[in-house]
This record gives structure tokens, C-alpha cells and sequence, in this order.
């Protein structure tokens, strides 16, 4: 297949227009905002797991000089509206957790806000937090799965009436079971992903400010989606919408943990609505390990039936998800997407699955870059499970069952369709590129001298720009200004995806301008179309294509009013750099400034029927999801005293349609994987039996720094995506196919001796204890 | 609560301001003389996304209070660049080797390389990898970061060379 | 995330210092390069009414070399010691373990005294002071003492200075002859406090025979610990490296590390051995160069 030729712009790994200031200094994130008599906020939180508040007296911290107010779930929660996010909100089917402000009569988790303090000084709000003395009476716990799905387990939500949040399986299957009773192999094993969190390096903020003469609520807020913040703000406030302005500046990370709109931000808004003033609520570090969102924590246990040949015939997989006692997001289930998604790149022609999502007291759950991969995990390691029981290779195992890209598109079992993707090309260059052969050769060589060097192997396909809910749509404005530059207003809400420059890009290579005469807006409500925010992989796909149609239309009327300037024909004209000519004839041009001057200056003798705009709005729908894909392959060597996992090679083969910018692809795949491996390897919230977490600074909660983390060799196989733009989603997909590639690296290794691992985190004492059960 | 009349060197200008006893160079920095480049990401001296360098030393400024900068000088991320907004060679060397994503610990990474380079001219990669090993970043996968080291070191040592 | 309200003391001499530790009893904390205390601080984990800042006192600082011991200021920065030629030189263990210590940021901050009077178990500095022997030289307004390594070291994070007291200098014992030193740690990742590591000192005689010999831990006990059985079964023998590892097994079976967050104790009892195999390895290998 032959690569799309790269445009002028579009394609080109230009510089990146948001450098120089958060180079410099001069970025301007949520903690940069000061507002005339602004006050600070902190919150008072449960370190209890599960307890009933009996009393809270706040008169020792309101006496504090300087504090104004000392709100708990008394004061904001009665009038509050609905907390959840809109495609919670407005479905009128789904099962929420009970979601106050602020505590009610009790709590649920170490870290539910109990009250909030507000004050002149941060510093100051936390001396008062800590003098509101709250009495409680301590309730049994559950902190994990297990203990929440045991007879007579104390129950998270009492109102719910038990701990399963959700319960949805596929019938029972008498003919699946007879595939498994007459298979040649059957596998089954338990894979557990364990607690993360996705600790972008902003923590969460906000500013709210609250005008009771206008009754107009301003808010600057660290998000990925200013618009969502914009109706959650206004539900749950009553104000109306266009009351509610939402703005976003720089933003350092979100990764999901800002898609939704969480409650702190919320409540925050609703305590400057309630003193008619101005409070800036900047979350520590502490707080955002304990109460942000939490990601992860999914158990299975899978079962493979496959012929002689190593032919996958069917699949069970009976999934477990933890919802924590607040997700983000309803109950926070993804459980049925993993499941549809289980089938992944391979031709698995039946399958039966059930999925639950379960409540527990900890820290609720919610998006974290790829919230469904738990799939990807389960299955890429159950095929490594499959290749060792049936003593086929695991690449050849993955060539025997992969989709050809010439069969698609492709239904999987779970009635999920795919189309337009090449897994097993990028199986095919990834394993070139790590050299698979040579890599088996040096791996028994290691052996013989006592080493223990591993290869796996992440295979992958992503749903990107999945248009659940108000996320299908974007729309894009393009501007010419008066004096030629041009401005393009988006709903998205870049915090680190270089959208800035990649729509820039795209305006420059349809609009016929040069790259530096493009400004990128984004990150305000009363600026910018809605939209749905930068999250799930969309905005290459949706905005993207809405900012090429409004390009497109904008130089149509460019040329309109060119056409009449230069006396030729529209037809004749072409537009590169900011100049129209004429084609075959570029000496009779006419410069985008001039044809802005001409549209906006009542003298210039433009006949009348040639309309006075140079501005137009684009918008991208899509009713299915976009699939990119991609393989992952590393090569590690594993430490036999120590336990210690050394990366040695990661490569990473992947199609994500024409590129917008392959600088910006390349560095997203680096992050993703990075933050993969970080999750396999190092990070791993934890609670104890009772409830209480152990690991809420960056001391214990372990982020991988550089010298923990390699250098990733990238391959591009490029194909056109399904739309106008040719694009496909990608900023998730590094930190999906990374966990099972390095997950089967580690277990390959081990299993030369008999160790099996299928447990994350591969700490070195995990590492340790599985050599020593195999006696190695 | 006790406070003090401090007075430092900041970005080559002589500064003053009242603090409290509790108050950090960060805190400082950032509230009291609106240098909002410096940065705050854990509070507890493991992230460096607040690294400033005082008396030439790079540092953590959640780790040292506004009282101890009396009479020091401190440079911050926004005194690297020149008075025309012409960025250091260190700063140029992210923008072309993408060493920055959302850019929240790009000052502290910044302030971190540059000292580095000054203490090792010519490091190598496992030099550069442990060299950045005490500043965190989420969105590169520090790839674009040890590639602008690389580069940084690069132009720097021909750029002593040349001159 | 902001530390409670204190009190900021800036004294110019120890006298001072000493005197503003009797004043204010225990609602008063020594603070050096701060680097342990500010974070501890800042998360509410601890609080005191007033900090004693020495990083002023210029008798704290500095480096210097008699004929049997290198004397390390206490307000000296880590990064200093670390970079100085005399340290290497004299008390080649003591440059060793300095790089690991956090990152170069913390070093440039942190104080070798600072260091030593936090006495955390799973730090660099307290686990070669207890390894060579150091004297610690304590101050108060009733006068000067001096601390002997194997008594300064009281438990996690105490010592036995006295609440009025502040440690004015380290001396640590320079080894002459054929010697040689080791340091091995494992770390979660780099700059991590270790889950254990080793520091080892030995000196042999013409025949290779050790006639002297130290091996100290951290990261297994409550304080940094000396393997009293390596040393007994490698003194007064040319170990082969059969012996070595034996050694370093007698000295790991002696302690009991506990389990913690990051790793079990029998994890610690495995590494701890196969670090103080190498360390005392390099140790001896270095010291047969010599």
C-alpha cells in the first residue's frame, strides 16, 4: 500500500506554536490566575474509609483570622443539582452513586470532602481546615473486590442496596461450552490490572468568581473540556447556561482525569456562588493521589479454547471492574466496552463474557488514556498463555489468528465492527524491526549463561473518536481578520496535544496560508463552538476535519473576492502562502490582505452580490468509531536477584492514518508508552485491608523518571483514515499496547524457568517471589 | 507569625518583598513576584517541576524557604531567554527536539538542563537520563527531553569551540 | 499543601544557635539544607514553633584533613563533599555514597550534618558513619561533647543528640594502607531512598589478608546496621570469592529487615546479601589493586 503524499503543511513536523511560552514562563496555567480579592480554598477530607458523621464543629476555624467561610454538606448540598457529567445526567437509565456537593450523613472513602474552607490565603485555609473538628463513628469497610463481593459484605451506597454497581453477561452458551469440551488446547487464567492513577502534572484547579448583581458565574478551570465544565457548572448551580462562562488556559496533563468535571471543581463553584465572590481552589499533590480519580483495578478470569493449530475457536472472559466509591462518570463502568472489545485484531469466532463493576471504598474511578485497555491486557496476555501451552511461537500464534487488513471490514463476535486497519502489517514491521529471529537466538544464548531475557508483544486495535453522547460532533470557525491573518476558533481544549499547531496546520494546507499567520483559539465558552473536549482520541479525527471544512469554505469566498479583484475566473485560482493567482499566470496575484481589505472597506467597488465575510463554521460528525492500531514489541532482561525489570529494546509499529504532524504522533506514542510501562513496572496506588492508602505522595506512588525509561524506536505504516482528513485517532493507543507488551516480555522471560507471572505491578519483590515459587 | 523584609536578586533585578517565616522561594516567586514560570506539582521536593537555581546551584524551591534567598540570587525560567524573547540554547533545543508537551515541567527541566550542561558539557546517554532523573514528566515519555539534552550539549560545545 | 505557621531563627554562630535550642526546648527543630524537614513540613507530617536556620553559621561549614580523619563540617552541602577532591581522597566510601543521595538538586540543598541527624535508615550518609566509625561532634549551651557512631544512631529518625543540642561536625576515620572500598544500593528507581544497600571498607596486609574490615548497611533495620558476622568471618583471611559470598550470607542471616510498602523483608535479606557480596567484592578487589 502506498503512503498518502504529505501536504505542505499537513504532514510536516513543523514547530510547535505553543513553545516559546511555556518555554519561557509566560504559560499561563489555572494557579497563574489572580482575581481582585480573590480567597483560597481548601478542603477538610474523611480519613476514614467508611463512617457516619456524628458532628462537625466548625466555630474553632471560623474564629481564625482570615478564614471567611467554613461550608460542609449542611450548607451547599441541599438545591444542589445533579453532579454527573451529561451523558449521566440527561440518561435518565443510569445507576448512579448518590453524588452530594459536599458529605452527607456520611463518608465513603478516605479523602471524601467534608467541608470547605475558604480563606484569604491557602496557607491559611489549611491551618483552618485542620482546627474543623469532625466526630465520627467508624463503619467496616471494603477495600477491595473480594471483600466487597463477600456474603454480607457492608455495603459502599446503603441507598444502592449492594456493592455491584452493574452486572450484564451474555446468556449462557451451550455451544460455546461444547467448543471448549471438544478443543485440543484450552487455557484459562486470572489477570489482574491493578490500581494507578493518572497524575498529570498539573493538578486539578480551578477559579470561580460569582457576580450576584449580574449573576454571572466566571470560572477559569484546568479541564479537558471547558464546554462539558460549562453545562455541569450550570446544572448543578441552576444557573443558566449562558450565565456560566467557562475558560481554559495552559493546561499540564489530563490524561482523563479532567474530561468530566469532578466535584471539587463543583463544589468550589458553588461556594463562590454562595459568597458572592471570587475563590481560587488549586489541588495539592496529596489530594490529587488521594481523591482525583483513580484508574485501572479490573480482574478476569479468561478462558481460551483453540484447535491443534493454535486457531483461537472461543473465548470466556468473566470480568471484574472497581468503581471505587465516586466514580467519575456514574458508576465509571467501561465493563461491557472491554468486553465487546475483547476479540481485539483476532479472529475469535464465539464468545461469552460477563462483566460487573463493583463498588469499594477508595477513591472512585474514571478515565485514564485508554479506560477500556484492560481488554488488550487480558487478551494479548492469554495468547502469550495460549503460545506457551500449545508450544506454538507467540508471534506465529498471533500471525495464525490476526485479521488480514484485506478482510475487513470485520465483525467481531461481539458484534463490534472494525474496518480499515492493519494489524498484521504492523505485526509483521515490528517484528522486523526488533529483529524477532536474531532476538530468539540471543535470548537462548542469555539462557545458557544464566540470563533471563524476555520478548512480548502488544497487539492492538483502538476505537478512537468514539461519538458516545455530545462526542461525535465538533465544529470549527475560521476567520479571516482585516488584515489577513487568520483565526480559528475550536471547542477542543488542548493540555498537551500541540492542537495549536496541528490545526494550524490543517487552516494553512486548505485555506492556502502560511503557518505563522494561524492562531489557534480554543478553551472558551464564550469564544468557541461547542464542543466535546480533547480526551478519547478525537480530535485529530473530529475537530480536525471540521477545521479542514471551514478552511475549505473560507477560501472559497476568498477566492470569490479574488476572482472579481484579479478579473478571472474562480475556477483559474489558486491560493498558497496568503496569495491568490492566477494559475499558469502568478504575476497576476492578489495578496489575502488585500482581499481582506477589500471585504471590509465599503469603498473598494466589489459588486454587490459578492458577500462581505470571510468566515466560516465547519462541522465533522461521525456515528462509529475511528480504529487505529498498532504492535507493540519490547525485549527485556530480568534481574534473577534482584527482581528488577530492564527494558532493552520497545518498538512500536503503529497506523493512526495520515499525520498531521508525525512530530506531535511521535511524541504522544512516546508518552503513552512511557506511562505503560510506568504502570506495569512502578505505579501502584495502595490501599490496606481496612481502607486507608498508603500511597499519597510521589515518595510512594512511583512515577518513572528518565533513567527508568527507554528509548522507543517508532514505525509508521500509513493509511488513509475513513474521512475527508484521512486521519485516525492516537493519543491513547501508546498506553494501551505497552502494558501487554511489557506484562508478556517479563513473563516470557520468566517462564525459561518455569516462573509464571500474570499479576501487575511487576515489582521486583512480585519478580522475586515468582522465581522463587519455581524453585529458579 | 513571624514575618521578613527579604530582598534578592531575581533574573538579574534586585527584588524585595515581606514573607512569612512559612512562606517557600516558590511561593514566593510565584505570589509575590508574579514569576508564575516557576512551578508547583508535588510541594514535597520529588517532581522539580519548581527548579530555579540560587547562587548558580540548581534547587528545589518548594525545598527552601523565601526567608533563606536574603541576598541571594536566583535565576527563574523567565531569565533565561534574551530581552528580545530569543530563547537559550537549551530552551531552542526543546522547541526542536518536541522535549515538551503540555509544558507544566518544562521550566523545572529547563532550570535542571542548564546547570547540568554547565557541570557536564558532554554527557553521555545514560549521564543525560540519570542527569534528568530528578524532574518528572508525564506526557514525553522523556524521549524529546534526552534528545534536547543531546542536541543542547551539542550546539553549546560547538558554540565554545567557535568562540 | 503548606506547612503550619513557624517562627524563623537565622543565627550567625553556634553559641547562638545553641542558645535559641535552650530557649525554645522541643518547639524548636534544627534546620539545615532542609531537604527532609521541609517536605515533612509541608505535608503537615510534623511541626515545630520555630526553626533554627544554620546554613548562616560559618563555622558549620567546611572540609578538612588531619592525618587520620576527614572532619566535615555539618552545614557543609552535600554537593560540596561530594565534588571535593579531599573527601575522595581521604574517605574514598564517603564520595562513593554521596551521588546517591536524591538528585543533584537535592544535593546542591541538602547537608552532610542534615543528613546525619535525620538518620533515616534507608539513607546514605548515617550507614558510612556507622561503617567507619565517625565521631560526631555535638553542641549546646552546656558545653561540646562528642558522640561515637555506634551510639548516635537511636532509631528511625532519632539520634542521640539532645533536644538542645545541634551537631556542629563529623569526623570520619581515614583508613591508611592497601584499601580498598565498595557501595551497592537498589532503588525503585534512581534517586529513590534504597530498599538496601551496603557500604564496605577494608585493608589488607602484603599477604592480602584483611586486617581490617567494616561492612554497614541501610534500608534493613531501624537504623543503618553493621553485619558484625561478614566482618568476624572475613578478618584476618585472603577471602577467595567463595568466602566472600559466604560472608555475605552469615552477615545478611544476623539481621531481620522488616516488610514495608516497597518491599518484603525476605526481599531485602536476598538483595541485601548479594549487595554486600559485591561490595565487599569490589572492596577487596580495589584494596589488592592498591
Amino acid at each position: 500500500m502506498s503512503a498518502p503524499a504529505a501536504g505542505r503543511y499537513v504532514g510536516q513536523a513543523v514547530q510547535r506554536k505553543e513553545d516559546p511560552r511555556l518555554l519561557t514562563g509566560h504559560g499561563r496555567y489555572v494557579d497563574d490566575i489572580v482575581v481582585p480579592q480573590m480567597l483560597h480554598a481548601a478542603f477538610v477530607r474523611s480519613d476514614l474509609p467508611s463512617a457516619r458523621i456524628t458532628a462537625i464543629d466548625v466555630s474553632a476555624a471560623l474564629e481564625l483570622e482570615g478564614v471567611s467561610a467554613v461550608f460542609t454538606g449542611a450548607d451547599l448540598n441541599p438545591g444542589a443539582g445533579t453532579m454527573q457529567p451529561s451523558m449521566m445526567a440527561e440518561n435518565p437509565a443510569a445507576v448512579v452513586a448518590p453524588l452530594t456537593p459536599l458529605a452527607g450523613d456520611d463518608v465513603r472513602f478516605v479523602g471524601d470532602p467534608v467541608a470547605i474552607v475558604i480563606a484569604e490565603s491557602r496557607a491559611l485555609a489549611e491551618d483552618a481546615a485542620e482546627l474543623v473538628v469532625v466526630d465520627y463513628e467508624p463503619r467496616d469497610a471494603v477495600a477491595s473486590m473480594e471483600a466487597a463481593l463477600a456474603d454480607g459484605a457492608p455495603l459502599v451506597h446503603p441507598e444502592l442496596g449492594g456493592n455491584v454497581a452493574s452486572d450484564l453477561a451474555l446468556p449462557e452458551d451451550p455451544e460455546l461450552e461444547a467448543i471448549f469440551a471438544s478443543a485440543a488446547h484450552v487455557v484459562t487464567e486470572r489477570i489482574v490490572q491493578h490500581r494507578h492513577t493518572p497524575t498529570p502534572m498539573e493538578t486539578r484547579g480551578v477559579v470561580a468568581s460569582f457576580d450576584p448583581v449580574t449573576d454571572q458565574l466566571e470560572v477559569w478551570l484546568s479541564t479537558q473540556g471547558p464546554h462539558e465544565a460549562r453545562r455541569t457548572f450550570a446544572r448543578v448551580s441552576g444557573l443558566p447556561e449562558r450565565h456560566v462562562h467557562v475558560r481554559m488556559g495552559d493546561v499540564g496533563g489530563g490524561f482523563g482525569q479532567k474530561f468530566f468535571t469532578p466535584r471539587e471543581e463543583q463544589t468550589v463553584v458553588l461556594a463562590a456562588k454562595r459568597l458572592g465572590a471570587a475563590v481560587k481552589w488549586i489541588e495539592d499533590r496529596r489530594e490529587n493521589l488521594l481523591a482525583a480519580n483513580h484508574a485501572r483495578s479490573d480482574v478476569a478470569t479468561v478462558s481460551l479454547a483453540l484447535d491443534a493449530e493454535g486457531h483461537v475457536l472461543a473465548a470466556k472472559l468473566d470480568h471484574l471492574e472497581e468503581a471505587g466509591a465516586w466514580p467519575v462518570g456514574g458508576t465509571g463502568g467501561v465493563g461491557p466496552f472491554v468486553a465487546m472489545l475483547f476479540p481485539g485484531p483476532y479472529r475469535i469466532p464465539r464468545i461469552w463474557w460477563r462483566s460487573r463493576v463493583v463498588w469499594t471504598n477508595t477513591a472512585g474511578r474514571g478515565a485514564y488514556r485508554g479506560p477500556w485497555m484492560f481488554e488488550s491486557v487480558a487478551r494479548e496476555q492469554m495468547l502469550d498463555v495460549a503460545a506457551r501451552a500449545t508450544g506454538i511461537d507467540p508471534l506465529e500464534l498471533r500471525r495464525r489468528n490476526v485479521v488480514g487488513d484485506d478482510e475487513q471490514p470485520f465483525t467481531m463476535a461481539t458484534g463490534m465492527t472494525f474496518s480499515a486497519t492493519t494489524s498484521a502489517t504492523t505485526l509483521e514491521h515490528a517484528a522486523r524491526v526488533i529483529g524477532y529471529d536474531d532476538f530468539r537466538a540471543e535470548q537462548a544464548r542469555a539462557r545458557a549463561e544464566g540470563r533471563l531475557l524476555g520478548l512480548g508483544i502488544g497487539l492492538y486495535i483502538e476505537p478512537t473518536s468514539t461519538p458516545a453522547a455530545t462526542l461525535g460532533v465538533e465544529a470549527a470557525t475560521v476567520r479571516v481578520e482585516s488584515g489577513g491573518g487568520v483565526t480559528v476558533f475550536l471547542g477542543t481544549a488542548a493540555h498537551g496535544q500541540s492542537i495549536e499547531t496541528t490545526m494550524a496546520q490543517v487552516v494553512a494546507e486548505h485555506l492556502g496560508v502560511a503557518y505563522e499567520d494561524v492562531r489557534v483559539v480554543q478553551g472558551d465558552t464564550d469564544r468557541t463552538p461547542f464542543g466535546g473536549g480533547t480526551g478519547g482520541s478525537r480530535t485529530a479525527v473530529i475537530a480536525g476535519n471540521a477545521t479542514r471544512e471551514a478552511a475549505l469554505k473560507v477560501r472559497e469566498m476568498v477566492v470569490g473576492v479574488a476572482a472579481h479583484l484579479l478579473e478571472a475566473a474562480p475556477e483559474d485560482l489558486e491560493v498558497h502562502d496568503g496569495v491568490v493567482a492566477v494559475r499558469g499566470t502568478p504575476v497576476r496575484n492578489v495578496s489575502l490582505a488585500a482581499v481582506a481589505a477589500a471585504v471590509h472597506n465599503a469603498g473598494t467597488g466589489l459588486p454587490p452580490d459578492v458577500p462581505r465575510l470571510l468566515e466560516a463554521t465547519g462541522r465533522y460528525q461521525t456515528s462509529s468509531p475511528t480504529w487505529s492500531n498498532a504492535c507493540h514489541i519490547c525485549t527485556v532482561e530480568v534481574d534473577r536477584i534482584t527482581g528488577q525489570v530492564e527494558i532493552l529494546r520497545y518498538v512500536v509499529s503503529e497506523d493512526c492514518g495520515r499525520m498531521l504532524n508525525p512530530m506531535v504522533v511521535e511524541g504522544q506514542v512516546h508518552g503513552g508508552v512511557v506511562q505503560g510501562i510506568g504502570g506495569v513496572l512502578y505505579e501502584h496506588f495502595v490501599y490496606d485491608d481496612a481502607g486507608n492508602p498508603l500511597t499519597t505522595t510521589f515518595l510512594d506512588y512511583l512515577v518513572p523518571t528518565a533513567a527508568e525509561s527507554p528509548r522507543i524506536e517508532i514505525d509508521h505504516v500509513v493509511t488513509d483514515g475513513p474521512n475527508p482528513e484521512g486521519v485516525k485517532g492516537m493519543g491513547e493507543g501508546g498506553a494501551i499496547g505497552s502494558v501487554p507488551a511489557v506484562v508478556n516480555a517479563v513473563a516470557d522471560a520468566l517462564a525459561q524457568v518455569g516462573a509464571t507471572v500474570t499479576e501487575q505491578p511487576l515489582t521486583p519483590v512480585r519478580v522475586v517471589a515468582a522465581l522463587e515459587a519455581a524453585g529458579a | 507569625m513571624a514575618e521578613h523584609h527579604i530582598r534578592c536578586t531575581v533574573n538579574g533585578q534586585a527584588r524585595r518583598g515581606i514573607v512569612e517565616s512559612r512562606t517557600t522561594l516558590a511561593d514566593f516567586l510565584r505570589e509575590g513576584l508574579g514569576l508564575t514560570g516557576t512551578h508547583l506539582a508535588c510541594e514535597h521536593g520529588v517532581c522539580g517541576a519548581c527548579t530555579v537555581t540560587v547562587d548558580g546551584r540548581a534547587i528545589r524551591s518548594c525545598l527552601m524557604l523565601a526567608v533563606q534567598a536574603e541576598g541571594a540570587t536566583v535565576t527563574t525560567v523567565e531569565g533565561l531567554a534574551g530581552a528580545d524573547g530569543t530563547l537559550s540554547p537549551v530552551q531552542q533545543a526543546f522547541m526542536d527536539a518536541h522535549g515538551l508537551q503540555c509544558g507544566f515541567c518544562t521550566p523545572g527541566f529547563v532550570m535542571s538542563v542548564t546547570a547540568f550542561l554547565e557541570a557536564n558539557p558532554d554527557p553521555t546517554d545514560s549521564e543525560i537520563r540519570e542527569g534528568i532523573s530528578g524532574n518528572l514528566c508525564r506526557c514525553t515519555g522523556y524521549q524529546g527531553i534526552v534528545e534536547a539534552v543531546r542536541l543542547a550539549a551539542t550546539r553549546l560545545r560547538a558554540a565554545e569551540v567557535g568562540a | 499543601m503548606k506547612a503550619a505557621p513557624f517562627d524563623h531563627h537565622a543565627p550567625e554562630t553556634v553559641a547562638e544557635a545553641a542558645a535559641l535550642l535552650a530557649e525554645f526546648g522541643d518547639e524548636a527543630k534544627v534546620l539545615a539544607g532542609g531537604q527532609s524537614l521541609l517536605p515533612l513540613l509541608s505535608l503537615r507530617l510534623t511541626r515545630f514553633e520555630h526553626l533554627v536556620d544554620v546554613h548562616r553559621v560559618a563555622e558549620l561549614h567546611g572540609i578538612t584533613r588531619t592525618d587520620d580523619a576527614l572532619r566535615v563540617g555539618a552545614a557543609t552541602l552535600q554537593a560540596e563533599a561530594e565534588h571535593d577532591a579531599v573527601v575522595a581522597a581521604a574517605v574514598p566510601l564517603l564520595a562513593r555514597a554521596l551521588p546517591h543521595i536524591g538528585h543533584f538538586q537535592i544535593r546542591n540543598r541538602g547537608t552532610v550534618g542534615g543528613s546525619l541527624a535525620h538518620a533515616d535508615p534507608a539513607s546514605e550518609l548515617p550507614t558510612v558513619a556507622l561503617t567507619l566509625g565517625a565521631t560526631f561532634e555535638a553542641a549546646s549551651v552546656r558545653g561540646t561533647r562528642e558522640i561515637a557512631a555506634d551510639d548516635f544512631f537511636t532509631g528511625t529518625w532519632s539520634t542521640a543528640l539532645a533536644e538542645d543540642e545541634i551537631l556542629v561536625g563529623t569526623r570520619f576515620p581515614v583508613w591508611a594502607g592497601r584499601t580498598g572500598y565498595g557501595f551497592a544500593e537498589v532503588a525503585r528507581r534512581h534517586g529513590d531512598f534504597a530498599l538496601a544497600g551496603v557500604a564496605a571498607a577494608v585493608a589488607l596486609d602484603a599477604d592480602d589478608r584483611i586486617t581490617r574490615v567494616a561492612v554497614g548497611m541501610l534500608g534493613v533495620g531501624a537504623t543503618p546496621v553493621r553485619a558484625g558476622a561478614a566482618e568476624a568471618a572475613l578478618l584476618g583471611t585472603a577471602p577467595d570469592a567463595a568466602a566472600v559470598t559466604e560472608a555475605a550470607r552469615a552477615g545478611m542471616a544476623a539481621l531481620e529487615p522488616a516488610d514495608d510498602l516497597h518491599a518484603t523483608g525476605a526481599y531485602r535479606r536476598r538483595v541485601g546479601a548479594h549487595l554486600m557480596e559485591t561490595a565487599l567484592g569490589a572492596a577487596i578487589e580495589e584494596a589488592r589493586r592498591g
